[in-house]
């Protein structure tokens, strides 16, 4: 099992809702080969799966909190999300769930970080809104300093 | 003399998809009851719109996150169904395989993580999981079984892209099918605890007057094929599903509601499958099913989850059966040529029963599309169950009669879309 993962969760076909996934893209290439890049639909078992036997697992998810789309937050998942993220966000009841789960079945990583990122409306479409967009460069410029802080661990 | 209370669930948590509940009750009387649901379906049918016949399998399976392969199934079933292809043998197998895996896995996660905590009192299967762990790991485990297997044929678990019109792009070899056996052999018996397991829970009292919709199939508990069939006397074949199915508005929604054409309500899913399709599941699950006291049809809605374990069963026995069985095709898939036409699918998802209608441009590019799914069609029903719940629980305080209206909605499962998860549920007394 990888020691180091990044799942990107998302629908691909949803508009911004893809942002977790086009991070994972941007990525390709420019982590370790060692990092691990899994895209998610968020469905909790899967999550669980993914991360359980990580030292390090960093989740990436679209988030309707309130902010500005584009805006990003970076958290410890292991220490509990803002109580705004978990009614109206796209996907982090399932993250939460995993989460929950995760600690009581002993199935999280040793280190979990959420990046949210907050996104506008959510429709089909292949394509993320500019400032979206514009955030997922961002975010992979952040993971990929991250990761090659951890490379050498 | 009135006694205004309100109770107000920031959202309905363990339900796929969006929607919302709202009830009112003013002394004692039912004024309103609302179950909507957001609805993906009609904004993919525009998006599909002009692009080519190939790509409805990998779009439409994005409708959902839990219910990908019948998405997949029911549009290539579709276009199939236009071009005048038939797959059989081997192929049509791995496609019951497939949709055996993803069975196993939505409802292991129902069951275990969505519906069983409901039934024992826990707010929710991580609450569970604190004093039942080794059920909860249990139900995990299962529904990584189901996994597996759409891992495998799927071509990955997660939105799986292997499967096209007329077929797979790859088909896997005997040895790798082989490889599932010794976790589905594990499966097989976690499916039998798991129906002896949510036969021991109480369940509220119900015997509701239903409209049973499913597929029926002359040799075989239906996945795939088969005519659609009614518990009172609809018999017609899928191309004529919209002669006696429509959707249309209801007064109080915007959202379209399906019913049987001058008839009303009806209802799709594991029970309207098991009640019309009872003598076609394996000798071992009618037994099982005798055991745990369920007869040949059962109408009480809360029992559905008794029935989601045996199609588990079922489905983990299939799937046992297929791979034993199981001989390469020389071909992964059956050649054809796209032409101008209209076809029609529908495949029995783990929620019910799943419609997909195309018009396709003699360029193999799609005209206009329908997708009807199962939970729209239970919509009616969701809501006259409601009514029933209500009428039967309204002594109960306000969090009781929250808990178990929710229970009745997830009764069926309902999963629109995995895009979104917002839901509110609002019970209003005045």
């Amino acid at each position: 099992m990888a020691d180091v993962v990044v799942i990107g969760v998302g629908n691909r076909v949803m508009g911004d809702d893809a942002v977790g996934p086009v991070v994972i893209d941007r990525l390709v290439g420019r982590v370790p080969d060692t990092v691990v890049l899994v895209e998610s639909v968020g469905d909790a078992t899967h999550l669980l799966d993914t991360w359980r036997d990580a030292r390090l697992a960093v989740v990436v998810d679209a988030v309707v909190s309130g902010g500005v789309p584009g805006a990003v937050h970076r958290i410890d998942g292991l220490v509990g999300f803002p109580a705004s993220w978990r009614s109206a966000s796209t996907h982090l009841v399932g993250v939460a769930e995993a989460i929950g789960l995760g600690d009581a079945l002993d199935m999280l990583p040793d280190e979990l970080v959420v990046y949210g990122i907050e996104i506008g409306k959510v429709e089909p479409g292949v394509t993320l809104s500019p400032e979206v967009g514009a955030a997922a460069d961002r975010v992979a410029e952040m993971i990929g300093a991250e990761m090659a802080g951890v490379s050498g661990s | 003399m009135t006694n205004a209370r309100e109770i107000s669930v920031e959202y309905l948590a363990r339900v796929e998809g969006e929607g919302s509940m709202r009830v009112k009750v003013v002394d004692d009387q039912i004024e309103h009851v609302e179950f909507s649901i957001f609805e993906p379906p009609r904004f993919f049918e525009a998006f599909l719109r002009g692009r080519p016949h190939t790509d409805a399998p990998d779009i439409t399976a994005r409708i959902c996150g839990i219910c990908p392969i019948a998405y997949q199934m029911s549009s290539v079933h579709a276009m199939e169904n236009a071009f005048g292809v038939t797959v059989d043998g081997p192929l049509r197998e791995l496609r019951r395989l497939i949709y055996c895996g993803e069975w196993i896995e939505s409802h292991a996660l129902h069951i275990y993580l969505l519906h069983a905590p409901d039934f024992l009192g826990y707010e929710s299967g991580i609450h569970m999981a604190a004093d039942h762990r080794e059920v909860v790991e249990q139900g995990l485990r299962l529904k990584k079984a189901g996994n597996s297997i759409v891992g495998l044929v799927g071509g990955r678990e997660i939105h799986p892209i292997n499967v096209r019109v007329g077929g797979f792009y790859r088909v896997p070899t005997k040895r790798e099918l082989e490889a599932l056996i010794p976790e589905l052999e594990w499966a097989k018996d976690a499916a039998v605890a798991t129906v002896r397991l949510v036969s021991g829970f109480t369940f509220p009292d119900a015997d509701l007057d239903y409209e049973f919709v499913s597929l029926s199939h002359p040799d075989e508990y239906p996945f795939n094929e088969g005519r659609i069939v009614s518990s009172k006397g609809l018999d017609l074949s899928i191309p004529e599903y919209n002669d006696y199915f429509l959707e249309e508005h209801v007064e109080r929604s915007n959202a379209l509601h399906s019913q049987i054409r001058e008839r009303g309500a009806y209802h799709v899913g594991p029970l309207a499958r098991y009640n019309l399709n009872f003598e076609k599941l394996t000798q071992l699950d009618q037994e099982l099913a005798h055991e745990v006291g369920l007869g040949a049809v059962v109408t009480n809605p809360f029992k559905s989850i008794i029935v989601r374990a045996i199609e588990t069963l079922y489905a983990v026995e299939e799937a046992l059966r297929i791979i034993d069985e199981y001989v390469e095709p020389s071909e992964p898939y059956v050649a054809y040529t796209a032409t101008e036409g209209e076809g029609h699918g529908a495949s029995e998802a783990p929620r019910g029963l799943l419609y997909h209608r195309y018009r396709i441009h003699d360029d193999g590019r799609i005209a206009d599309a329908q997708i009807v799914p199962p939970t729209s069609q239970n919509q009616l029903t969701i809501e006259r169950d409601l009514r029933f719940v209500l009428e039967e629980h309204l002594d109960l305080p306000d969090d009781k009669l929250s808990w178990v209206l929710e229970q009745s909605i997830r009764n069926y499962d309902p999963c629109i879309s995995c895009a979104t998860h917002f839901l509110d549920l609002t019970v209003e007394r005045g």
